[in-house]
């Protein structure tokens, strides 16, 4: 903390000392005169300087046969001649000068740009994160830093108000934060809301049901999507329970005040799925109708009533109705790829097995979360045979694939499937060898978002998960934030383009990408 | 009339007579049949009478897709839609009415189809054609009429050879044709402005069911990149999502003789699926409709 104070001192004689000008005087000063000639002088100088001396040796040569022929006449040729040699001589120098100062100064101007920044970068570091300390070779960087800067500090107080007018500018242009991928840094500010979760964690307001479903989506513990919207739902559930009137309002109300503190303390812990802001939705908008001269108890039951059937119609029969969709789909001899773990595929794989289809499957897994190893193992412990690889193998095993089942985050409007990263991967090498790929999903996790790319909307994952192996031994990359340069980048979904999925099975038929508009028009009708 | 023997006699009969009866007309044609004569006193009894008639009809020679869709769209608007009624008479009436327009409904939509694609063929243009299909037969036969100067390349479509007799068709209508080999398909294609084809279902993706070798002639055209159109009827949009030709049901592959009889890993089918990707435009009743627009029409009929 002092440390940073002091750097903050620094800070604002620390950018000053930027401008070129100044730089370029500072320089001058500080180097001796001697040094133009010295090793660093480049090679173009010294070309020039060859040259003038071969000039100079052809007009010694000139004069020396003119002064044989005549004397008086060569004389005052000579001195001119001399004279001229001595000009360019001059000339040469101070070309000299001009470019040694230019070429050291470009080389070295970069250099001290990049340690300002670096500088600039770690106060910033340290003041947004108070507890993460500098690494030793940062702060050696700091404190050479602070050295040039006080070396230069009496040349600056006449220029600052220039500098004060360009600093700014400069800072808008160029920040680039370690350990940050500029293309996705929309996305960061999970931490620091990790963060505030944890600083308010006791929040008065807040059930206890949703304060620990927030542990366990920030922690991951509750993972997948429809697992997290049934974990919403129940929680929602003992919330209406435990939840008594209110003195003067009116309890729906009430109770829509309640939910959106605890949904704001939700999405800190972890960004809502599809499924849930759709279930979330839906629940608000019961919650409306329901009529308000019941009494309190009445509603209760009615409100939890509506989750139950919500949790039975649009989840559970769904899933329902999707498996005997895709089971017809299945044949005898199948080999069927999936990716990752669903809930709903394997659910779909075993009754498809209990139903006496006889079939093959092959798990594909990724790094860094490793679901389908659960999925295999349920797979396995039904007696389904099974082959597991990881995605990098994909190409190998898809040649003997007959069909790629696959799970989905959400639909979107546009016809693209939001789903597991890797999902687009196993999607684009199942189309190149020409094999249909399934993609099931409820319409409940259908959404009006478009996107057309994994980078406008996405949740960042872990990225101390990629420096580990699956058992947690640290590989090489355990030490990436010592290396500024290093960024790991774990995003947690992609998008697959429709082209690439040949069918979406949902609850209420086989359809293709482009339907989702539909289907969506649809229950919008439904609900209204 | 209610025994399925005379189901089937009607029904082929009703195609015989008339040669530009589409099958699944003559399939609704003959449910209506079986509504009218039919001596059950419930609607539950009338509806078990129209399933069994269904299956009689699929089961004589002639390919079942068509008559799918047909007698599950009459079913779903006729039946359904007449629950109301308590007296069962007038609700048979009732049902009567609704056919009624439905048939109507029906033979109006090849002449929109007609009116529709007509405008597409144009002067000096070259058409290829596979098998014999009405719809594109009137649609060729109306922009003869419009005193257009085209040329049409006919596949001889084996295994029945309908070609031939699409050739005959053409000839005395005095448009200017060529019979080709099913196999001449790729060198004919780059002479060929564009693809006209029928087809006997139309599945859920927007991909046709039709007769064997259209598939090849899609990939062909999607090859050299001329523009494959195909008419159809609506009432041929059936609720069918095959993911490849193995995952087309057998009843649409094979004629019930062959199931019967035959092995079926040894005998060639009738028909082949042609996936929406290789489908330029789809001309219909409802409109003209890119492959994707028939999954949400389906959705608007059966939801």
């Amino acid at each position: 903390m002092e440390k940073a104070k002091k750097e903050n001192k620094n800070e604002k004689v620390g950018p000053d000392g930027l401008t070129k000008k100044e730089r370029r005087a500072l320089k001058l000063s500080a180097r001796p005169p001697q040094d133009n000639r010295s090793a660093t002088e480049p090679t173009q100088n010294s070309l020039e300087k060859t040259q003038v001396n071969k000039l100079g040796n052809t007009i010694t040569e000139i004069q020396n046969t003119i002064a044989a022929i005549s004397m008086d006449s060569s004389k005052s040729l000579s001195e001119k001649e001399q004279r001229r040699l001595e000009w360019a001589k001059k000339l040469e120098e101070q070309n000299k000068e001009k470019g040694v100062d230019k070429n050291v100064s470009k080389a070295e101007l970069k250099a001290k740009r990049r340690e300002m920044q670096e500088a600039q970068r770690q106060l910033k570091t340290e003041h947004s994160k108070p507890v993460t300390k500098t690494p030793s070779t940062e702060k050696k960087d700091v404190e050479k830093k602070l050295e040039t800067i006080q070396k230069h500090d009496t040349k600056k107080v006449d220029m600052k108000k220039e500098e004060t007018k360009i600093s700014p500018k400069k800072d808008i242009k160029k920040i680039i934060q370690p350990h940050k991928v500029q293309l996705v840094q929309h996305l960061y500010n999970e931490e620091i809301l990790k963060l505030e979760a944890n600083a308010v964690i006791v929040h008065q307001d807040i059930h206890p049901a949703f304060i620990k479903l927030g542990v366990q989506y920030g922690n991951k513990v509750v993972l997948g999507s429809n697992a997290r919207c049934l974990a919403l739902l129940a929680a929602l559930k003992s919330l209406i329970n435990d939840l008594k009137s209110h003195p003067k309002q009116e309890f729906c109300r009430y109770l829509e005040t309640v939910l959106q503190v605890s949904a704001n303390y939700l999405y800190t812990c972890r960004p809502f799925a599809v499924s849930m802001t759709n279930a979330l939705r839906y629940f608000k908008l019961q919650l409306t109708q329901i009529d308000t001269n019941l009494k309190d108890s009445e509603k209760k039951a009615k409100l939890q009533d509506i989750i139950d059937t919500y949790i039975d119609d649009d989840i559970n029969k769904a899933g329902d109705a999707i498996s005997m969709k895709v089971r017809e789909k299945i044949s005898n001899g199948d080999v069927i790829l999936t990716y990752g773990c669903s809930s709903l595929i394997r659910k779909i794989l075993l009754e498809a097995h209990n139903d006496g289809k006889k079939f093959q499957v092959i798990v594909v897994d990724g790094r860094p979360l490793l679901e389908g190893k659960e999925l295999l193992r349920r797979l396995v412990v039904a007696g389904i045979k099974c082959t597991y690889v990881l995605i990098n193998a994909l190409s190998y095993v898809m040649n003997s694939v007959t069909k790629v089942v696959l799970g989905a985050h959400a639909l979107l409007t546009n016809g693209y499937v939001m789903s597991r990263i890797g999902t687009a991967q196993v999607a684009l090498v199942a189309r190149e060898y020409n094999k249909p790929v399934l993609v099931c999903c409820e319409t409940y996790k259908f959404s009006e978002r478009v996107q057309t790319d994994s980078f406008v909307y996405n949740e960042l994952g872990n990225p101390d998960a990629l420096s580990v192996t699956h058992i947690n031994i640290p590989t090489a990359l355990k030490k990436w934030k010592d290396v500024a340069k290093l960024t790991p980048l774990s995003l947690l979904y992609d998008v697959t383009p429709p082209d690439l999925v040949t069918a979406v099975v949902t609850e209420i038929a086989i359809l293709p990408c482009t339907s989702v508009p539909v289907v969506l028009r649809i229950n919008a009708s439904d609900t209204t | 009339m209610t025994t399925s023997a005379n189901i089937q006699e009607y029904f082929c009969k009703i195609i015989k007579q008339d040669e530009d009866v589409s099958v699944g007309v003559a399939a609704i044609r003959s449910l209506m049949e079986v509504i009218k004569f039919s001596n059950s006193e419930t609607v539950q009894e009338l509806e078990a009478n129209l399933k069994e008639a269904i299956e009689a009809m699929k089961n004589t020679n002639y390919t079942v897709a068509a008559i799918n869709s047909a007698c599950e769209l009459f079913i779903r608007f006729i039946t359904l839609a007449a629950l109301d009624t308590r007296d069962f008479e007038k609700c048979k009436k009732i049902m009567l009415a609704r056919g009624h327009l439905f048939i109507k409904k029906l033979e109006e939509a090849r002449g929109k189809i007609v009116r529709l694609a007509a405008n597409f063929i144009e002067d000096g243009c070259k058409i290829l054609t596979h098998s014999r299909s009405r719809v594109v037969l009137q649609t060729l036969r109306k922009a003869c009429k419009q005193n257009k100067k085209f040329e049409v390349f006919v596949t001889i479509s084996a295994p029945d050879n309908s070609g031939k007799r699409m050739v005959k068709d053409l000839e005395t209508e005095g448009i200017p044709c060529t019979l080709i080999l099913d196999s001449a398909i790729g060198y004919i294609m780059e002479q060929v402005n564009f693809i006209m084809v029928g087809a006997e279902g139309v599945v859920e993706s927007g991909g046709i069911v039709n007769k064997v070798g259209s598939y090849t002639m899609a990939v062909c055209a999607k090859e050299v990149k001329k523009p494959f159109y195909v008419l159809t009827e609506s009432f041929k949009f059936s609720r069918l999502f095959p993911l490849g030709q193995q995952d087309l049901p057998e009843e649409y592959k094979y004629t019930s003789d062959i199931r019967r009889k035959c092995d079926l890993s040894k005998i060639h089918p009738l028909v082949d699926y042609t996936p929406p990707s290789y489908i330029t435009l789809l001309f219909t009743d409802l409109g003209i409709l890119t492959p994707s627009a028939v999954s949400d029409e389906l959705i608007k009929l059966y939801l």
